[in-house]
């Protein structure tokens, strides 16, 4: 699965090291050998996370109903709505943006407009809860590709001023829709929500354009060594707004099934899904610092944290437990990451 | 002259968010048609006591260049302990939360500082963490404290206008002022936040200095959530993220700054008694929340655009083009007098 | 270091600190051979060399901060084992860094007082502000608060901020690494006046510096190194600049070949006018001809990367009119530069230039991604395709394609820096800075064919150096930089040594 481009580490430590001295490469042998294995040797955080999906089988194995189609079911429709988001939020990660603290905020508006147009007709409806999302984090992208704006305080003002949004949209209680045109989404084809397939989706959208388009390539490289990129010319600001946009669409996305699912919005709609989409990304071992990750990654980071609660849940641990795991597994899969990464500018 | 000021924001910056909100408070009576009582003071101090701790410790290892996300979780953990084990002893109650505050930021601020990960992450995971702890602790559901003698006494009015947590809250800023102020730990902690190579080559022992920070933040902030639980006779598993973002808002408008290096106690002060101020304003005048949530964004909105150095840029590139201008126009006008070296 | 003080009896004759055949290679390489000299008590000791002589590694040694393959340093008789910058201040050892290292953060007392143990935990702020009061006027920094930001004082203030910290602290051995480089006249004398102070209280200082003339005036003793190797020490009083010159270069190389004519066609080229950046550069302007290979000569401090800085884009402040193939290049920011055919190769490629951690054939075809498939998509054929012409033209073996860039070589490294700014039509001006910084031989040898090969294809070439055989080989234009300033531009055969003395001495006399 690893392909050479993006997820790669530096082979063999040790001559990372010697080359920063300026040296030259290991001999042949090794030099040969290090090559080979630097395309397909799992590094410490690929195995820490085989170790541990390999726990949760095994521990799966002794829960009963576990293993069995309708919790299966379960643990992807639960993974969704965070999962989409998370996906969004895994370009902003890896473009050098960090986090975003006002994604909570962005999906209620997103609803919120949602559900006050749904009169216009479905599509009409999506569309303008999508261009409200993808407006909202554009803005906050340009403030801060261009003018290079630390993203946690940018987006802790954001929120309070979309919240203000919201709170003036819904007059301070709840946004119902006049017209339900959105049934269809709350649909389970499958026995799966409509949701999941749309996470599948747009799983598959983001790799696709983190791999194959010249903006995804600049976010990779950007994210890992933006002095370098700016100086090589490249379009950092622009690559940032549209990272950014692209995350408000998948914000959006988040805030429309949220909206569908309580057919009414009010200014608490949003919840937890600022750190549980940050928690999902980190989970999937994509770095802080950003330059690496994918939405695979995200993805599979989503479903292990939701396969986590559920056995959690299946053998009768409450939801602080729960947290706690999922806590301690973020710390885990973090340190690990970091770890290795030889970012010591500090 | 913009850049003397600059290099005093920690002071400028505190000192004007106060003015402003302190202005703002004495004008209630304009709107809100009754004059001001010594309970809405005591209120606005009960308010400073609710979350000024938390801005203290996160704004000490922000100084440091960190940003301590687990200073909620710690706040709902302690306060959970606090309530849990003080059932019939409050300080004992007090003196488990802080033990455990002041582990978890050792342990914390040691993984930071000794594998170089950012502090980021591992305060969320820890945070996370720290959540379900707590809930798991209490089952879900709140916990009723039942020492009516304590909360009677814990805040009660002293002096008119304070309380115990307002008072301990002002004296943890003193001893704070004091420590940072009056030792070398000051200047260490903002050197650490300044630049960290340049403090490792001149000697200073980042490492340790980082856990101390860590472990003082955790132990504020388990402090602080004790009192709070006392006070209010329960303990919520779950008291939501507003606390750090308002805690957050305290440090930034008390000038300090998320790149490190800025940043002084007494300016923290300032802040989370504006922000104390602001809350207490929105109570007795009743505006409209969206419009404190939008006044909020502005003020942030302000120290974003004062922090970003794209802005700055921006700036110097606007002044080079003009002064290159003139610079043409005067070069115009004289004849031909070719100034410096050609090669 | 309190214990230090008192260890230092003043014996001009007995050594403080010395080093026996020391050695260091980095794979292979041998960076120093059999390196030794005495410093003695109170002695001001020069240590000079051309680049790559091994000056740094020395010092790096000394301060801790790299382990010796062989040989000892003897600290006050006893052999000692530095294995860290911590361990070598605890001996005594302190370092002024060629890299600042003062926070802007803190004010200028904070900056004096951190780090030094003699300090006490709780502050006095009278003595304190009174010590440094007195530490900043032996500087000649008179006009200073002690409570002032550092972000609000000059490169120069700063630097002699720094120096006046390390040389506060009461060290057996300061080292100080080039440290006027960026200093006015007055400054440096402050400088040397505090050096002689410290150095009459028993302190031995060591220092590393390109400006011959000052190495003359203020130190005692003068070593030279050339190859890795000690060549002299001598007396200063017995030396002039000339003869340090020859000792460092040997024979001084002398370049006879003609050089090559201007390209023939006309608006292929690039016109700087008035060039400035305030504090780095005073009035820079040259017009370069495609198909030439221009070299600006100037050491740290002397503007000459700062030329190529601004061109690039990296010094939004500033000034001047540039104009590349007759149009105005917006050097004002990076993208604009970039947009107006302007490619920069700077000095540091770790942070500045390549992405380590990713594959070579991405750090390779980073630039040009917008031409590798149509409407923002890249084609993986043309990406593959083009990173393996570039791999040839830059001589990178294919095999080490799929490796991170951080697995090469510092000559393969920066083959591929150099490499993926050629074979693009919208790039007509390369500009290098230091392009064979930390590079071999042969890479070297390699780097220069592709930039000769560059400007033959019609590119402006403009690259800065402070290797005099580099600057010699390659440059067809040469034009010596000093202290923010143009010293002089050559075109025909010139002399290695009058280079030397351009960049080192400006046009004051020897």
């Amino acid at each position: 699965m690893t392909t050479a481009n993006n997820d790669h580490r530096p082979a063999v430590a040790s001559s990372a090291q010697q080359a920063e001295a300026g040296t030259v490469p290991p001999a042949s042998a090794r030099g040969a050998l290090s090559r080979v294995s630097a395309r397909w040797r799992p590094d410490s955080l690929d195995i820490g996370i085989a170790v541990v999906v390999l726990a949760v089988i095994v521990a799966g194995i002794l829960t009963t109903r576990f293993f069995s189609l309708a919790n299966a079911r379960a643990i992807l429709a639960s993974s969704a709505w965070v999962g989409i988001t998370a996906i969004g939020a895994t370009g902003v990660m890896i473009a050098g943006s960090v986090v975003s603290l006002a994604v909570a905020q962005t999906a209620t508006v997103a609803a919120m407009i949602f559900l006050s147009t749904q009169q216009f007709g479905l599509p009409a409806a999506i569309a303008g809860a999508l261009a409200s999302g993808m407006a909202i984090t554009a803005l906050q992208g340009a403030v801060i590709g261009f003018w290079k704006a630390n993203p946690i305080v940018l987006t802790i003002a954001a929120g309070f001023a979309i919240d203000g949004v919201a709170i003036w949209i819904s007059g301070g209680s709840t946004v119902y829709p006049k017209v339900t045109a959105f049934n269809g989404l709350n649909d389970t084809p499958l026995g799966l929500p409509l949701a999941v397939y749309v996470l599948l989706g747009v799983t598959v959208l983001t790799q696709w354009f983190l791999r194959r388009t010249t903006a995804g390539r600049q976010m990779y490289l950007m994210g890992e060594n933006p002095a370098a990129a700016r100086a090589a010319g490249l379009p950092v600001a622009r690559v940032t707004v549209i990272a950014w946009t692209f995350f408000g669409a998948c914000i959006a996305v988040t805030g429309i099934f949220l909206a569908a699912f309580n057919t009414g919005a009010n200014s608490a709609l949003g919840g937890t899904l600022s750190l549980d989409a940050i928690a999902a990304v980190l989970v999937g071992g994509t770095a802080i610092g950003g330059g690496k990750g994918s939405a695979l990654r995200t993805l599979g980071g989503a479903v292990l944290i939701s396969a986590i609660s559920d056995l959690l849940l299946l053998r009768g641990f409450s939801t602080g437990i729960q947290l706690l795991v999922k806590g301690i597994l973020v710390l885990l899969v973090v340190i690990a990451v970091h770890v290795r990464s030889a970012r010591g500018r500090r | 002259m913009i850049r003397r000021l600059a290099s005093r924001l920690e002071v400028v910056v505190p000192a004007v968010a106060l003015g402003v909100t302190l202005i703002a408070f004495l004008c209630t009576p304009a709107i809100s048609g009754k004059a001001l009582s010594t309970f809405d003071v005591y209120n606005t101090f009960q308010g400073l006591a609710q979350l000024g701790l938390l801005t203290l410790g996160l704004g000490m290892t922000m100084i440091a260049g960190e940003f301590d996300l687990s200073v909620i979780g710690v706040y709902a953990l302690g306060g959970m302990i606090a309530v849990q084990a003080g059932q019939s002893s409050p300080v004992l109650g007090v003196l488990a939360a802080v033990a455990a505050g002041a582990a978890i930021g050792v342990v914390q601020g040691g993984i930071i500082a000794r594998l170089r990960i950012p502090s980021l992450v591992v305060t969320l995971a820890t945070y996370i963490a720290l959540l379900g702890l707590t809930s798991a602790m209490s089952g879900g559901l709140d916990v009723t404290y039942g020492n009516a003698a304590a909360t009677l006494w814990i805040d009660r009015p002293l002096a008119v206008i304070f309380s115990v947590p307002s008072l301990v809250t002002v004296a943890a800023f003193a001893i704070a002022a004091v420590i940072l102020g009056g030792t070398r730990l000051g200047r260490q902690i903002r050197a650490i936040g300044g630049d960290r190579r340049a403090s490792r080559v001149a000697g200073v022992r980042v490492d340790r200095t980082l856990a101390g920070l860590f472990a003082v933040s955790g132990t504020l902030a388990a402090l602080s959530g004790a009192l709070y639980n006392y006070s209010y006779a329960t303990a919520n598993p779950d008291p939501g993220f507003q606390p750090l973002i308002l805690a957050t808002v305290g440090c930034l408008v008390g000038g300090v700054s998320l790149a490190g290096g800025r940043g002084l106690p007494a300016g923290l002060l300032a802040g989370a008694l504006s922000v104390a101020l602001l809350g207490q304003i929105d109570a007795i005048t009743a505006i409209p929340d969206d419009f404190t949530e939008l006044l909020y964004a502005s003020l942030l909105g302000i120290i974003v655009a004062v922090d970003a150095p794209g802005l700055r840029e921006d700036l110097d590139r606007l002044k080079a083009r003009t002064r290159t201008r003139r610079a043409d126009r005067a070069h115009d006008t004289d004849a031909r007098t070719e100034q410096g070296t050609h090669a | 270091m309190s214990d230090a003080t008192s260890a230092l009896v003043s014996d001009p004759a007995r050594p403080q600190v010395s080093v026996e055949g020391l050695s260091r290679s980095f794979g292979g390489t041998p960076a120093v051979r059999d390196v030794s000299f005495a410093v003695g008590t109170g002695e001001i000791h020069g240590l000079c060399g051309h680049n790559g002589a091994g000056k740094s590694t020395v010092v790096k040694m000394l301060s801790g901060q790299l382990t010796p393959d062989s040989g000892q340093i003897i600290i006050d008789g006893r052999p000692v084992q530095l294995g860290s910058r911590q361990a070598a201040q605890r001996l005594g050892v302190a370092l002024v860094d060629q890299e600042l290292s003062v926070i802007p953060a803190l004010t200028v007392l904070d900056n004096l007082l951190l780090g030094d143990v003699s300090v006490p935990l709780v502050n006095r702020p009278r003595a304190a502000a009174a010590r440094c009061r007195q530490v900043l006027s032996d500087m000649g920094l008179d006009r200073l608060r002690p409570q002032q930001p550092l972000s609000e004082l000059s490169i120069g203030e700063r630097q002699l901020v720094e120096v006046a910290r390390a040389l506060s602290q009461n060290a057996r051995l300061v080292i100080l690494d080039e440290p006027t480089a960026t200093l006015s006249d007055a400054e440096t004398e402050h400088v040397f006046a505090a050096i002689r102070r410290v150095a009459a209280q028993g302190c031995s200082v060591i220092f590393v510096s390109h400006r011959l003339s000052e190495v003359l005036d203020l130190c005692d003793t003068v070593t030279v190194l050339r190859d890795g190797r000690r060549v002299a020490t001598t007396a200063s009083a017995e030396l002039t600049v000339n003869d340090l010159i020859v000792q460092m270069l040997g024979e001084a190389p002398h370049r006879l070949v003609a050089t090559r004519p201007a390209d023939s066609r006309p608006g292929h080229e690039l016109r700087i006018e008035h060039l400035r950046v305030p504090g780095r550069l005073a009035d820079f302007s040259l017009t370069a001809q495609a198909g030439r290979v221009y070299a600006l000569a100037g050491q740290l401090g002397s503007g000459a990367s700062d030329v190529l800085r601004a061109l690039a884009g990296l010094h939004p402040q500033a000034t001047g009119a540039v104009r590349l193939r007759d149009r105005a290049v917006p050097f004002r920011s990076p993208l604009g530069a970039a947009s107006a055919g302007v490619a920069f190769v700077s000095n540091d490629r770790k942070s500045e230039g390549l992405f380590m951690d990713k594959p070579v054939a991405t750090n390779l075809t980073a630039t040009r991604l917008p031409s590798l498939g149509r409407g923002g998509l890249l084609s993986s054929r043309r990406e593959r395709q083009a990173a393996r012409s570039l791999a040839e033209l830059a001589g990178i073996p294919d095999h080490r394609l799929a490796d991170p860039a951080a697995a090469l070589s510092g000559g393969n490294q920066q083959k591929v820096f150099v490499g993926r700014c050629l074979g693009r039509d919208d790039v007509w001006a390369l500009l290098l800075d230091e392009p064979t910084r930390g590079v071999d031989i042969g890479g070297r040898a390699a780097i220069h064919r592709l930039l000769r090969a560059a400007a033959d294809a019609g590119l402006v070439v403009i690259f800065s150096s402070t290797e005099l055989e580099e600057l010699l080989e390659l440059g067809d234009v040469i034009i010596t930089m000093r202290e923010a300033r143009i010293v002089a531009r050559y075109e025909d055969s010139v002399d290695g040594a009058l280079l030397m003395r351009d960049m080192t001495h400006g046009a004051h006399a020897a």
